[in-house]
């Protein structure tokens, strides 16, 4: 019975039926929370594992056409700030309506599957937590155990995304996997000269590829509890750490780090995320080191911002850029931008307490529009990811909480609402209308289209820590209802030793039903592991054109999903090579018209918790063979339209700014294009093909 | 986190009135003359002073007057402690306001100057109820278990109905991990116990409801079914009852999740205890 309902019939009882009405239409406009995820529309009602593909497939036929059948509900405009006046969410239908001439639509669209191949590939990398040392060793092991990532980046311009792989423990070497093009890996990493980072003084939490000199080889980012290292690519396989002479040399307790060119000068910058203050944890004087609010803490590590100077050096301008009051325990910022203005803005994911989102003032600073852009929360934010999920021409943020038996706090789906004719952006948390508002005890999630049907899905990892039959959460417990305790003090939190926290949780994966609602299908996916996740990094491993997954887990072994789905959808892989902007085209836009549908794509350096995804874009096509308009608006500030004869559909294309569509070896890759795994949907068997043959 | 009491569930009389009264209406029957408490009300009325403070208070919220209105009722409580009815239209009004820390600093301030009045205490934990939805998942834990100490301590000053009604349903909002079931059978089944010595109230039925729910989640449910009969026949126009009985399996285990759901703002009004003779 619904709460509405629920009260209505008690009202009955007390004969005053109007007075409980007035009380409930109170309540239903301002202390109702929104409707459960019960009563978001459901793809498949079953639950039954064996039925679920055959009836997903079904339903989706009717919620989830494809791309190229749908109209937009609103032409996005990429233009100038203040971008169009766009109507609120709440109770929009699903983007509908066939665009004269579309393409007929690929009948029943498939259920999404994936094969995890971690062993075979030679990526079944085992992660460890640091071990600290002292009385409260585990209670410390455990805030730090944020650190298991992954970062996809074609190091050797070969035309295949390869994997850097973080480690923690003292002693333990990172991993560069090498992409051999045929699904398997090779760990390159001592030749390389990129394993060190675990040493008695820094724990390393995440890393990140990122080209900071622009000279079109990858560079290297190793973010740590303690100063990042940052390895330059010497383009023989080899990298340099420059560390010292890039001025990165600040210690910080970080666990996230974003590469992205806010002044929009051509270089990347760096955005640290911190979770702890700046105190060296592993050599601890004082114990007083933990939030000092569970719900609202204000003491944790903010985050520091890096200016890139052009020169091969760094500059911290956190203060100056309007960053610097930030004191939140942050757990992952993510980058887009939001307001359609062609700047980019920032979201800050913080555990213990209120999220922060920060716009782009387009003269190298920021201004907070928390409050009145998404309002004061007090959940326990982990994951930044960001995309267009209801193709309104508006990038929506994905925000990982916790939601679990003892604490229903609800993950957070920003639809953004636009700017208002008054100039201001607002977005409102769509989760438990669309369905994905639990992941349990989230940390990375990304969007993803992984049936290439046109709209981007949802895989999220889950789960703190697995270990004895016995929960930590009620001893716990014990302490928190302690008057006038100390959190902060780690001496006050009680020792875990073999408990579990939030373990043994199923990961999660949201399949988009066209805009409007998600259908959780990772049973059915193959992907409902029980491991301790943390990163989520998304790319096309054997560009085949199917999106993979690469899971990696705290203290567990990393896992690849090899993306094995059917009847894909047709697709397009970019590589955008930035000239006058920056080389990994970080920042730009590629907006699609198919079908009378418009779908945007952004290039991020790294979004999502410990994870980098390609930064390959990635469109999925549905049944259409064909693209009516493509354009890319670069950070530069340069409109590219495409000529859509140089754009084969089920093909990865280069595109460099300022001209167009080039071969891989213009844009400076090579094994793509001629090398032994052509990039095209030749990997797909024939009769599996959408839309009958291949263009 | 959060667990809390779902305490008279079917309260809303005085919030409604509310409404109606901020939109300009008459003040409603709740506000207009002070009464004593039918049920486990102190043995003596409400004095003048306090009656005169509650009457001020109600017309200052039915003229939208919520400062004015706060004022007052805090006049009618400091006079009269134990006026279940003064303070569930206080609190009503605070949580109109938003303004809970006001109202703890106020009950504390009550129960230090009157230790031995059950009453406020209780209603010192319901501030804490109150204030849940206001605050983070951690906070709410927090708040919760400091509402279940003040009404501890009134049900050691006076094993009240409403005192053991209220323990043992907030009991029940607890995650199932931490253990709480039990503890919310033992102040029930006393709740349960007590009313079958008292005089037939209509409210008495939603013990029956709590106490077969918190056998139900103490894996029980043929003592739950029993009981939701054993209320059903003294109260048989009980809705909850009735859904209780009526439903099965899957359907039966939502509806008591929905009755219990820690996302929902806890209903604490207690107007029954007055209106429903």
């Amino acid at each position: 019975m619904t709460r509405r309902a629920r009260f209505a019939v008690i009202g009955r009882r007390v004969a005053l039926g109007r007075l409980v009405a007035v009380w409930l239409a109170m309540l239903s406009t301002a202390a109702a929370p929104p409707a459960s995820p019960s009563d978001a529309p459901s793809a498949n009602a079953s639950g039954s594992p064996a039925a679920t593909a055959v009836e997903a497939s079904s339903t989706t036929a009717v919620e989830a056409s494809p791309a190229a059948v749908e109209a937009p509900p609103t032409p996005p405009s990429a233009s100038t700030h203040p971008g169009p006046v766009k109507a609120p969410p709440p109770g929009k239908p699903s983007p509908s309506g066939a665009a004269p001439g579309s393409p007929a639509p690929a009948a029943r669209p498939p259920a999404i599957r994936f094969e995890e191949i971690g062993a075979k590939a030679g990526a079944r990398l085992l992660h460890h937590t640091r071990h600290f040392h002292g009385t409260k060793a585990d209670i410390l092991e455990m805030f730090t155990s944020g650190g298991a990532s992954v970062a996809v980046g074609d190091y050797d311009n070969d035309g295949f995304d390869d994997l850097f792989v973080t480690d923690s423990d003292d002693g333990r070497p990172c991993h560069l996997l090498h992409n051999n093009g045929d699904l398997t890996f090779t760990d390159v990493t001592e030749a390389a000269g990129v394993g060190k980072g675990n040493d008695p003084h820094s724990i390393v939490s995440d890393a990140l590829w990122f080209d900071y000199d622009n000279d079109g080889r990858l560079d290297l980012l190793v973010v740590r509890f303690g100063t990042p290292i940052l390895y330059h690519n010497e383009g023989n396989g080899k990298f340099r750490d420059v560390t010292a002479q890039s001025g990165l040399n600040k210690f910080g307790n970080s666990i996230a780090v974003i590469a992205f060119d806010y002044d929009n000068d051509g270089y990347l910058d760096l955005l640290f995320g911190n979770y702890f203050k700046p105190v060296p944890l592993l050599d601890l004087k004082d114990p007083h080191v933990l939030p000092n609010n569970l719900d609202q803490a204000t003491n944790g590590g903010g985050v520091t911002l890096w200016h890139n100077q052009g020169n091969g050096t760094f500059v911290e301008v956190t203060d100056k850029a309007g960053l610097g009051k930030h004191t939140g325990w942050t757990l992952d910022v993510g980058h887009a931008d939001l307001d359609n203005d062609g700047w980019q803005d920032i979201y800050l994911a913080d555990d213990y307490g209120t999220d922060r989102l920060y716009l782009n003032n387009r003269d190298g600073t920021f201004r907070e529009v928390t409050e009145e852009a998404i309002g004061i929360d007090t959940k326990k934010g982990m994951n930044v990811d960001v995309a267009d999920y209801d193709r309104d021409g508006w990038l929506d943020i994905y925000v990982t909480n916790i939601t679990d038996e003892y604490m229903q706090e609800c993950n957070m789906l920003w639809h953004n609402n636009g700017v208002d004719a008054a100039g201001k952006l607002t977005f409102t948390d769509l989760s438990r209308e669309t369905g994905t508002c639990s992941t349990l005890w989230g940390w990375g999630a990304k969007f993803a289209d992984f049936d290439n049907d046109g709209w981007v899905d949802l895989f999220a990892a889950d789960g703190l820590r697995s270990a004895g039959d016995k929960n930590y959460i009620p001893v716990l417990l014990e302490m928190i209802i302690t008057p006038n305790i100390d959190f902060t003090d780690v001496n006050n939190w009680p020792d875990i030793g073999d408990m579990s926290w939030s373990g043994h949780q199923k990961k999660k994966l949201f399949r988009n039903l066209g805009g409007s609602a998600f259908k959780e299908m990772a049973h059915e996916a193959g992907v409902d592991n029980d491991l301790d996740g943390r990163g989520v990094a998304v790319a096309d491993l054997d560009n085949d054109g199917r999106l993979d997954i690469v899971e990696t887990n705290a203290n567990q072994p990393m896992l690849v999903y090899h993306n094995v789905t059917p009847a894909a959808g047709h697709w397009i892989e970019l590589k955008l090579v930035g000239t006058r902007s920056n080389r990994d085209a970080i920042g730009a836009r590629v907006t699609a018209k198919v079908g009378g549908a418009t779908l945007i794509r952004e290039v991020n350096g790294g979004n999502g918790y410990s994870s980098q995804s390609s930064t390959r874009v990635h469109i999925g096509l549905g049944a259409a063979t064909r693209i009516d308009e493509l354009e890319v608006r670069w950070p530069s500030g340069l409109r590219e339209k495409l000529p859509l004869r140089s754009l084969p559909i089920d093909h990865l294309s280069y595109v460099k700014e300022g001209a167009g569509v080039v071969s891989a070896a213009a844009a400076g890759f090579g094994r793509a294009a001629g090398g032994p795994k052509p990039a095209h949907a030749g990997n797909l068997p024939a009769a599996a093909k959408p839309g009958g043959a291949a263009p | 986190m959060r667990a809390s009491g779902r305490l008279l569930a079917a309260g809303s009389l005085v919030v409604g009135s509310l409404a109606l009264a901020t939109s300009g209406a008459a003040p409603p029957a709740a506000l207009a003359a002070p009464a004593s408490v039918p049920s486990g009300a102190p043995a003596a009325g409400p004095g003048p002073a306090g009656s005169q403070a509650f009457a001020q208070g109600g017309k200052a919220l039915a003229a939208g007057d919520l400062p004015a209105a706060l004022a007052q009722l805090e006049a009618a409580l400091a006079a009269d402690p134990d006026n279940l009815r003064y303070a569930s239209v206080y609190r009503h009004a605070i949580i109109k306001a938003g303004e809970y820390d006001r109202a703890l600093a106020f009950f504390e301030k009550l129960v230090a100057e009157h230790p031995a009045a059950p009453f406020a205490w209780l209603n010192y934990g319901y501030v804490f109820v109150d204030k849940m939805p206001a605050a983070g998942a951690i906070t709410q834990v927090i708040l919760a278990n400091d509402a279940l100490k003040q009404f501890t301590r009134s049900i050691e000053l006076k094993a009240s109905w409403i005192a053991l009604y209220t323990r043992g349903n907030s009991y029940l909002y607890w995650p199932k991990i931490f253990g709480r079931a039990p503890l919310a059978v033992a102040d029930l089944e006393r709740a349960v116990a007590i009313s079958k010595s008292e005089p037939k109230r209509a409210y008495q039925a939603h013990a029956y409801a709590a106490l077969g729910d918190a056998y139900w989640q103490t894996d029980q449910p043929e003592r739950a079914r029993a009981t939701w009969q054993d209320g059903a026949r003294l109260f048989p126009q009980d809705a909850g009852l009735e859904a209780r009985l009526r439903l099965k399996g899957d359907e039966l285990e939502a509806y008591i999740a929905d009755q219990l759901d820690r996302t929902k703002r806890v209903d604490t009004d207690l107007h029954e205890l007055w209106e429903d003779k």
